[in-house]
């Protein structure tokens, strides 16, 4: 996140002398040197991949043979070819099924666990963070048996005599974006009811009896109370989800590879079929790049939104 | 900003370090052939790589050890890698230091166009194999001298055996419909409405990969003629997708789906889960390739069908397993020695056990009534027309891609045959002109 990184405030340097000013200077670099093995190596395996991804997007490229230069083609592509626009809107789409609802279910849930001492407490947080460490692509096998034709979901649905409903939800236009996105909800669930619920427990008690004397129900506690009081705990949950709904990539290529059609498509496997099968390595770098670019941008947004006012 | 600005001097750095074209530094090992080449292994001590996939490589675990006791002093080495990875890993394998000799080739793509692959002409001629394979067995491996038209040039790949894609039937459901094995387009459509009536899944159908490309392929091949439709997937400059045969194609798949021929979840289903459903009763008709014949005739036993897509020329489409040598082998002659061993009737025999048909269906037995002489006279009829052709979605490095993609949408609705003919024709239109 872009605000751990602080700066402490430094002196304007006052310049007292020449011969005092190479001391100085080595001084204001020691502790730079400390950060230096970090620093080399997120230079080396994240900042020069970057840009050499960034390099390569200006090029057509098929990953093996000689390279002719594309200037900005490559991101004219992105931006004109009808798949590739509609798989940025898809990756988008997800935040409302990555983010949004895992986070007003995990407030709901962990609201109510906090304020009732359950028995069961390490039972409840083990279910619901399960999905959280199981493989993406085992989740998502799993998930695609479920909503198979012949799949427990649609023998659900005859059970309770719903049969006229059962169909192929992976095959289906309508359905299959709601079927993926919800493998999402299920699997960042977990995650934002634990952060949430340790938030919770960092809250001045005394707030909670202020507004129990001021009369507040249980529902007016949790929206001027707990939510407010969980501002940090919902940007660090909103961060990761949202960079998860973004960067997907393994539930939708199990599941469904990007189709009916292209109903599922996401940067991420869209990226992986040019380069790979398509042999467009420059634009997939060049739609790499945009995703980046855009993933920065949702961040830097969420920042401003969820800093503490001073 | 000292933090700025050592970033931004390890960003010049990094840019300088890779400021050259990507992948202009590859040092390419001449494609030329040298001269004449000499038949037969080497003397000495040869250790051979081979790579292939599991399915089109069955054939290897019977094939390697005839060929090793008739060189005994060359060993091969064979690894097999799952066909998704296989396709996507094959080229960074042969442009790398520790390429295969010998790799199966699934599709000619950029191998030839950025010297992967050794050109075998030479060897063709020394070893007469133009005179013993069927022309157009082995027209799918010669490139142009552009390095991207297919069907004539130089041959680039040997093929060991073939698959071909035709009509699956349910003997048993066909005979209580008291109807015969249809022969032309007609037929078959009658046949599906009275399966239909009958209460029967007329067709069954797997579209998830998009293997409704099939009966769209084979209906316009059937119709437009095997020499004129073959030039598309050979991506032969001025053709088109957009032929009568083709209209008819996506029309009839259109229609079946909205008559209820085949699943309305089509669309969900893959390949293996429709064989399934067909071994299962579920189906009467099913287009699929023959490298599913044995799990079908294991399951069906004698009720298994099969025979080429009806109409006026018996055709398939089909491919051959094919193995070709890398550019950067250094026992070239040796594996050159294999690729011929790959035509003899014992390496025929295995690969024929695998479901996978010889060159010459002669040097092959099969028993009368089962799957496997259907298969074979199904074979023969091909070969007799002339009516191989090579799958569309090779025509392309995107268009299996493009095929699914549309093939879904067509029968999802949300597509006209119109718009998919266009789709695809703009996919080919990309890289052939």
């Amino acid at each position: 996140m872009a605000d751990t990184a602080i700066r402490p405030a430094r002196p304007v340097a006052q310049p007292t002398g020449r011969a005092r000013k190479p001391r100085r200077r080595t001084a204001r670099l020691v502790p730079l040197f400390y950060t230096l093995p970090a620093l080399l190596f997120y230079v080396a395996f994240v900042i020069a991949p970057w840009l050499h991804s960034l390099w390569i997007s200006f090029w057509n490229w098929n990953g093996i043979g000689t390279a002719t230069w594309a200037g900005l083609d490559n991101y004219r592509t992105v931006f004109t070819d009808p798949a590739l626009r509609s798989s940025i809107g898809h990756a988008f789409g997800f935040i409302v099924f990555y983010s949004v609802i895992p986070i007003c279910f995990g407030l709901v849930l962990a609201a109510l666990v906090a304020a009732i001492p359950w028995k069961a407490m390490p039972f409840i947080r083990t279910v619901l963070f399960l999905p959280q460490i199981l493989p993406l692509v085992a989740v998502g096998g799993v998930w695609k048996l479920f909503f198979s034709d012949d799949g427990p979901f649609n023998d659900i649905l005859t059970a309770v005599g719903l049969g006229d409903w059962s169909r192929a939800w992976l095959g289906d236009f309508t359905w299959a974006y709601p079927a993926v996105g919800i493998v999402g909800t299920w699997v960042s669930t977990g995650l934002c009811f634990l952060l949430l619920l340790s938030g919770i427990g960092k809250i001045d008690p005394a707030l909670y009896e202020a507004a129990r004397v001021e009369g507040c129900g249980r529902v007016r506690e949790f929206w001027y109370v707990t939510v407010p009081g969980l501002r940090r705990e919902i940007a660090v949950a909103a961060t990761v989800t949202v960079i998860a709904a973004l960067a997907s990539f393994d539930v939708v290529y199990v599941m469904t590879a990007g189709g009916p059609g292209e109903s599922t498509m996401v940067p991420g496997v869209a990226i992986y079929r040019l380069t790979f099968t398509a042999g467009q390595v420059g634009t997939a770098c060049a739609l790499a790049t945009v995703l980046s670019v855009l993933t920065c941008a949702v961040m830097y947004g969420l920042n401003r939104l969820t800093r503490e006012k001073p | 900003m000292k933090i700025a600005k050592l970033t931004a001097g390890a960003a010049v750095a990094a840019l300088a370090l890779s400021a050259c074209a990507p992948g202009s530094s590859q040092d390419k090992p001449a494609t030329k052939p040298g001269g004449t080449v000499q038949t037969g292994v080497p003397e000495g001590n040869v250790e051979l790589d081979l790579i292939a996939t599991p399915e089109s490589g069955a054939a290897m675990k019977e094939i390697i050890p005839a060929f090793e006791a008739k060189y005994p002093n060359v060993k091969v080495k064979y690894v097999d890698t799952s066909y998704e990875d296989y396709n996507k890993s094959l080229n960074l394998a042969l442009a790398s230091d520790t390429s295969p000799d010998i790799a199966l080739l699934n599709v000619v793509g950029t191998s030839v166009k950025d010297g992967l692959v050794l050109n075998l002409q030479p060897y063709a001629e020394a070893y007469g194999w133009e005179s013993a394979y069927p022309t157009g067995q082995l027209n799918q491996w010669r490139v142009a001298a552009d390095g991207t038209t297919l069907g004539s040039g130089d041959l680039y790949a040997a093929p060991a055996s073939f698959s071909q894609v035709g009509l699956y039937y349910n003997k048993a459901k066909l005979a209580k419909l008291g109807v015969e094995a249809p022969t032309t387009f007609e037929e078959l459509e009658a046949s599906l409405a009275k399966a239909k009536e009958a209460g029967e899944t007329p067709l069954q159908l797997g579209n998830k990969e998009g293997h409704a490309a099939f009966p769209i392929q084979l209906i316009g091949q059937s119709t437009d003629g095997p020499a004129s439709y073959a030039k598309w997937a050979f991506g032969e400059k001025g053709s088109s997708f957009d032929t009568a045969g083709n209209q008819k194609g996506a029309q009839a798949l259109l229609d079946w789906g909205t008559k209820g021929y085949y699943s309305k979840d089509a669309n969900g289903i893959d390949l293996q889960g429709a064989v399934d459903k067909f071994v299962n009763g579920d189906g009467v008709f099913f287009v699929d390739g023959s490298w599913d014949s044995k799990k079908i005739g294991d399951g069906l036993k004698a009720d298994a069908g099969f025979m080429p897509f009806p109409g006026a020329k018996a055709t398939a489409i089909g491919t051959s397993v094919a193995y070709a040598i890398s550019a950067r082998s250094e026992n070239q002659q040796a594996a050159a020695a294999f690729l011929d061993f790959l035509r003899t009737p014992e390496a025929a025999k295995a690969s024929f056990a695998q479901g996978f048909m010889p060159s010459d269906a002669s040097t092959v037995t099969a028993e009368p009534g089962t799957l496997s002489a259907d298969l074979v006279a199904a074979w023969n009829k091909v070969n007799a027309d002339d009516g191989l052709i090579g799958f569309n979605n090779n025509a392309t490095a995107t268009m299996n891609d493009t095929l699914v993609a549309e093939t879904q949408k067509l029968i999802g609705g949300k597509q006209d045959p119109a718009g998919f003919i266009k789709a695809v024709q703009d996919d080919w239109t990309k890289t052939h002109g």
